[in-house]
């Protein structure tokens, strides 16, 4: 059995039918084509899959689709594109925060539901909304020096 | 690959329990679902309905009542961490919600999850035994008030029966006398579970100098919350000096070795726990001011 759910997208209102034992990670990538996020481990612990609740960040693997009736969901097709990148993902280039690329799309959720609550986040701030993400190739160091560096550019 | 299941989302308590009485054997309940979906995942269980309750009003209150703090099954580790009202009457609470995983399983797993998942290692559940925490539970046949200690049947076990839901978990402020702490080891700081943790309740009489309450529960060492009523006996009517602080956390390790055995790990666990023992009681004296 199918269940039709209306919640906003990055931003436009959809409604789809999903069978209700789907991930929202699945319903995201097998049936709305955003590939975008990713699947890690599965099972709550990587963090690659995070997506954007009513601004708040969870493991979209974790998450049945059903839950998301009425909410809004954010995820890093609605941060920016190829030609229009979000500062975060601009600062991700510049800063080399990206190697492989695959923990990104989560990390960037994380750091924008940071940004959207306190624009001027310490560096335990920065760390502290990364710490549910593995990224096995930066050491994170540029990571965290690209979300920094958006909130002096807010700042100068 | 989750295999399929039916799911309703009911808006009220009384359909809630309407449903999960009339819908018989193959049913479950789910909250946030930070372990069932990994159960499901791993064919631990296969419903054919699941019932979300994290849309039921009354799931998802933190209230002051009558002297008492009382906790919406279905709210969330950050929503604990972050109140105002647990900070101040149930520190050791929001303390350990927020030591729980990463951010994202904060935001989605629930207290009410953690409680009935019953995992030996959760992190909420050492707190509330120091509480003095009482669930209340209801289901069509009506509704009871059990004391946490006494729903824990065992890892992964309680007494709940398949037709109830647990509604809110309620507690006795701690006063501004009572000190608390909570102490957590793990092999990594963020997303491990925890591999031992201790949570602790102490209040002394200013003008003796002596451990008037002192409410000490371990988490990840025996198979099912408790307290450790005997260490706590020792402790009453003392003075809190450094020899008794060094007995009593031999006592801890000896109470954990009698409950769980002797482990290949307890060589590490027995000096660890008491370890974690007195950082915790330390703690709470550093604390008086």
């Amino acid at each position: 059995m199918e269940v039709t759910l209306k919640f906003i997208l990055n931003g436009k209102p959809i409604e789809v039918k999903v069978p209700p034992h789907w991930t929202l990670l699945r319903l995201l990538r097998e049936k709305l084509g955003l590939t975008g996020t990713k699947e890690g481990c599965g099972i709550g612990e990587c963090g690659a899959c995070t997506v954007l609740v009513d601004g708040i960040p969870l493991h979209s693997c974790l998450l049945l689709a059903p839950k998301i009736e009425g909410k809004s969901v954010e995820t890093v097709e609605g941060l920016g594109g190829r030609d229009s990148l979000h500062a975060l993902q601009k600062s991700f280039v510049d800063h080399g925060a990206v190697q492989c690329g695959f923990c990104t799309p989560g990390i960037l959720m994380s750091a924008k539901a940071l940004l959207d609550g306190n624009l001027h986040p310490s560096k335990e701030e920065v760390k502290e909304a990364i710490s549910g993400h593995l990224c096995r190739c930066t050491g994170y160091q540029q990571i965290i020096e690209a979300i920094e560096a958006i909130n002096k550019d807010v700042r100068e | 690959m989750i295999p399929p299941f039916d799911y309703i989302i009911p808006e009220t308590l009384e359909e809630a329990c309407n449903i999960l009485w009339e819908a018989g054997k193959d049913v479950g309940v789910i909250a946030g679902g930070t372990d069932r979906v990994i159960g499901l995942r791993n064919g631990d269980h296969s419903p054919r309905l699941l019932i979300d309750i994290t849309r039921i009003p009354e799931l998802r209150k933190i209230e002051e009542q009558d002297g008492r703090i009382l906790i919406g099954a279905a709210v969330t580790h950050s929503e604990i961490a972050s109140s105002p009202l647990l900070k101040k009457y149930g520190r050791v609470l929001s303390d350990a919600a927020y030591e729980i995983g990463s951010p994202q399983i904060r935001n989605l797993g629930t207290i009410g999850g953690n409680i009935v998942n019953a995992s030996p290692a959760a992190d909420s559940l050492p707190p509330l035994m120091v509480l003095n925490a009482v669930g209340k539970i209801v289901s069509r046949e009506g509704a009871r008030e059990v004391p946490l200690d006494q729903l824990f049947k065992g890892p992964y076990e309680t007494n709940l029966k398949p037709h109830e839901i647990l509604v809110h978990i309620g507690f006795e402020k701690l006063s501004s006398v009572m000190r608390s702490s909570f102490v957590r080891l793990a092999r990594r700081e963020a997303m491990a579970i925890a591999r031992m943790s201790m949570a602790v309740v102490l209040r002394i009489e200013k003008s003796t100098n002596l451990i008037e309450d002192i409410r000490i529960s371990p988490g990840a060492v025996m198979p099912r919350p408790q307290r450790m009523s005997e260490v706590e006996e020792l402790l009453k009517r003392k003075s809190p000096d450094e020899a008794i602080l060094k007995t009593a956390s031999q006592k801890v390790s000896g109470v954990m070795v009698r409950t769980s055995g002797v482990r290949s790990s307890t060589s590490y666990k027995a000096p660890v726990v008491e370890a974690l023992f007195l950082r915790a009681m330390r703690s709470c004296l550093e604390d008086r001011g």
